[in-house]
């Protein structure tokens, strides 16, 4: 067994380079729009107000989400074969969230106010009030969680305690995250009482495309660098467990689509079928983004090599961006109130400002990530995993 | 304290847009940021086609779906204030969530690509904090209550004049046009309406003018299913949003 971790390397040092030069001069860029043009520089208006920012605010802090409950497997329902990403995760998942807040600050009107008009005039009726409290929570819950990792207490009694906090406030973060959509019922598109269910799914595979696709970057992309806990868990339960999740993300997109397609109010039948399936770009991220990564989960011959984990877990993060966007922007296509006014749906495409947030928003990732992988040591694992692993020679599936 | 309502009878309103042009000159708006602003629709096809048209203002909603989701209050109904929704632009953190949330699409975030060219923003370049500073401009500022030119990055709305209205005798229960006393505090949209089809008054006064409209010819909010319960009420033949039609497919 061969541990490396390349970015403590040349290598690492290159990519943040990289990452950080990309990360200035996106938010350089953006940050000269907005201040000379304002929201002006957004192509979103008051008919269409939450465009890509929201839709990539809206990916990081779910993948943020499904990585924390990717970390809760181990730490809160004892699948121990998941121990040896769990440090990863729970670092990724906070520096997902940094990012998406970082988008979201440049999204909104006046980002600093927020800080104490939400405190003090405590409007509980208000689900992006709970947001904010829900995601709070969750960020010090991560921060605890990898404080408890960092001085080995993985087995503890109040890491345990921290581990269900964790849990719960993941679940509720991102629950709600969903009902900011799901309880509008003036947007039928959006209107789902269930849409927390497919939020828990959605967040889960991106958070697993995210967490399979920085292991092997931090592992150089060889198993060789792996512990054989890790190469195990990529061997056996994680695979098997992101086929799971996919397929019921793909159950949840056909119920949707099915019944969205089924209905004959033209506020959710038009929009799936002049606005998601209508487009290349949907069926593109559906079909090559979600369908496609499943069918390679499900092939046990292909399914444990490199090549298609790497690949899986790429084809992954842009269908499911695709999928974010889509949905963010679908539930307001249809000019509200205009009737027969209007002929079409509303047109949008993101701006260049609006692309450099989101470029923003993932080069800051990279570079907090990389830093997390040269200061911190996000390989590891309690020691009888390790043990446990190589005596066993890896581990059986409970996904 | 009152609960002030408006009256449109439809079957009186020409679709002159009179209305609209009265509201952006109060109100200082921008072309596009329309508080008030007359849809036209067509409905059914020959030879039964009709043209219908709609003013539509903010309906100050008895049960305001922008108030619930405001994460900060900055959007607020004052019960003070005759039930009137206002934006508090030193609260509006510019979430628009409550564009979202309001099922009449009466919200402007008026920080957005300009409808027009010539940009008026450009041409009238900011000062004292706003987003623009045309030379001439309503004296009436209330940063509190979302009246005069907003600041950038908050939400705009109807405010039922509140800048007029507010000034009206304590006790008015009609506030017409016609009658000399109160002309001056009657929102601009209704007073400026050529055939008089729009009326503003007190919805808790039995005797009102709007409520005696609202009874003899039965009056309807529109889009009553959702709940919010519109205190802008629509008489005469129809009172109704035809449902989005995309275009046929060639
Ligand atoms: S019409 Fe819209 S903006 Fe006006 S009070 Fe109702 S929900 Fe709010
Ligand atoms: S945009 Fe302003 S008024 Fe609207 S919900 Fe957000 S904070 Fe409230």
């Amino acid at each position: 067994m061969n541990q490396q971790n390349i970015l403590k390397g040349p290598a690492g040092l290159g990519l943040l380079v990289l990452s950080a030069i990309v990360l200035v001069a996106s938010f350089g860029y953006a940050f000269m729009s907005l201040s000379s043009q304002g929201h002006a520089s957004f192509n979103t208006s008051s008919t269409l107000p939450w465009g890509q920012p929201i839709a990539t605010y809206l990916y990081f802090a779910l993948a943020s989400s499904g990585l924390g409950m990717i970390a809760s497997l181990p730490l809160v329902f004892g699948f121990k074969q998941f121990y040896p990403v769990v440090k990863r995760a729970i670092f990724l998942a906070f520096v997902i969230l940094i990012s998406g807040m970082a988008v979201l600050a440049m999204e909104l009107g006046h980002v600093f106010r927020m800080i104490w008009v939400i405190p003090f005039n405590l409007q509980i009726q208000s689900a992006m009030f709970w947001m904010g409290v829900f995601y709070v929570a969750d960020l010090i819950f991560l921060l605890w969680k990898l404080q408890k990792l960092e001085n080995g207490e993985w087995d503890s009694k109040t890491s345990k305690q921290v581990g269900i906090g964790s849990f719960l406030a993941v679940l509720l973060a991102s629950g709600n995250l969903a009902l900011i959509f799901g309880m509008m019922s003036m947007r039928p598109f959006w209107f789902d009482g269930l849409l927390p269910i497919y939020f828990y799914l959605t967040a889960v595979a991106s958070g697993l495309a995210a967490l399979v696709f920085f292991t092997y970057l931090a592992n150089g992309f060889s198993r060789d660098n792996m512990s054989a806990s890790l190469q195990g868990l990529l061997d056996g339960a994680l695979p098997k467990f992101f086929a799971a999740v996919l397929g019921g993300t793909l159950l949840f997109i056909a119920v949707r689509a099915i019944t969205g397609l089924y209905t004959n109010n033209p506020e959710i039948y038009v929009v799936w079928r002049d606005y998601l399936f209508a487009s290349s770009t949907y069926q593109a991220s559906l079909w090559i983004g979600i369908v496609l990564p499943f069918v390679l989960m499900m092939m046990a011959s292909v399914r444990t090599s490199t090549g298609t984990q790497v690949l899986v877990s790429i084809l992954v993060f842009a269908g499911l961006f695709a999928e974010r966007f889509f949905f963010v922007v679908g539930g307001q296509v249809v000019p509200l109130f205009k009737g027969t006014w209007e002929w079409s749906l509303i047109q949008y495409t993101p701006s260049a400002t609006e692309w450099s947030l989101t470029l923003m928003g993932s080069a800051l990732l990279f570079t907090l990530y990389v830093l997390g992988e040269r200061m911190l040591n996000l390989s590891a694992e309690p020691p009888v995993t390790v043990g446990q692993a190589s005596t066993s020679g890896g581990v059986a599936a409970h996904a | 304290m009152a609960k002030w309502g408006m009256v449109i009878d439809l079957d009186k309103c020409t679709g002159c847009q009179a209305c609209t042009t009265a509201c952006a000159m109060e109100n200082n708006t921008l072309p596009g940021e329309s508080w008030q602003d007359v849809l036209y629709y067509h409905e059914g096809t020959y030879p039964s086609a009709q043209m219908k048209w709609l003013p539509r203002p903010c309906m100050q909603c008895e049960n305001p779906s922008c108030v619930h989701v405001c994460p900060t209050r900055a959007t607020y109904k004052d019960m003070d204030a005759g039930g009137i929704v206002f934006v508090d632009w030193d609260k509006c953190i510019g979430c628009k969530y409550c564009m979202i949330a309001c099922p009449y699409g009466v919200r402007f975030y008026a920080d957005e690509k300009p409808l027009l060219e010539p940009d008026l923003r450009e041409i009238f370049p900011s000062s004292n904090g706003q987003l623009w500073s045309p030379p001439y401009q309503n004296p009436e500022q209330d940063w509190k209550r979302g009246i005069g030119i907003q600041p950038p990055g908050v939400v705009s709305k109807c405010t039922f004049c509140y800048h007029k209205v507010s000034k009206a005798p304590a006790g008015t229960v009609d506030l017409d046009e016609d009658i000399a006393e109160v002309k001056e505090y009657v929102p601009a949209c209704v007073r400026t309406c050529p055939p008089k089809a729009r009326f503003f008054g007190d919805l808790d006064q039995p005797t009102s003018q709007v409520n005696q409209l609202i009874g003899d010819k039965h009056g309807v909010r529109l889009k009553d299913h959702t709940g919010n319960k519109p205190q802008v009420y629509y008489l005469g033949a129809g009172a109704g949003v035809p449902a989005f039609e995309p275009k046929p497919r060639s």
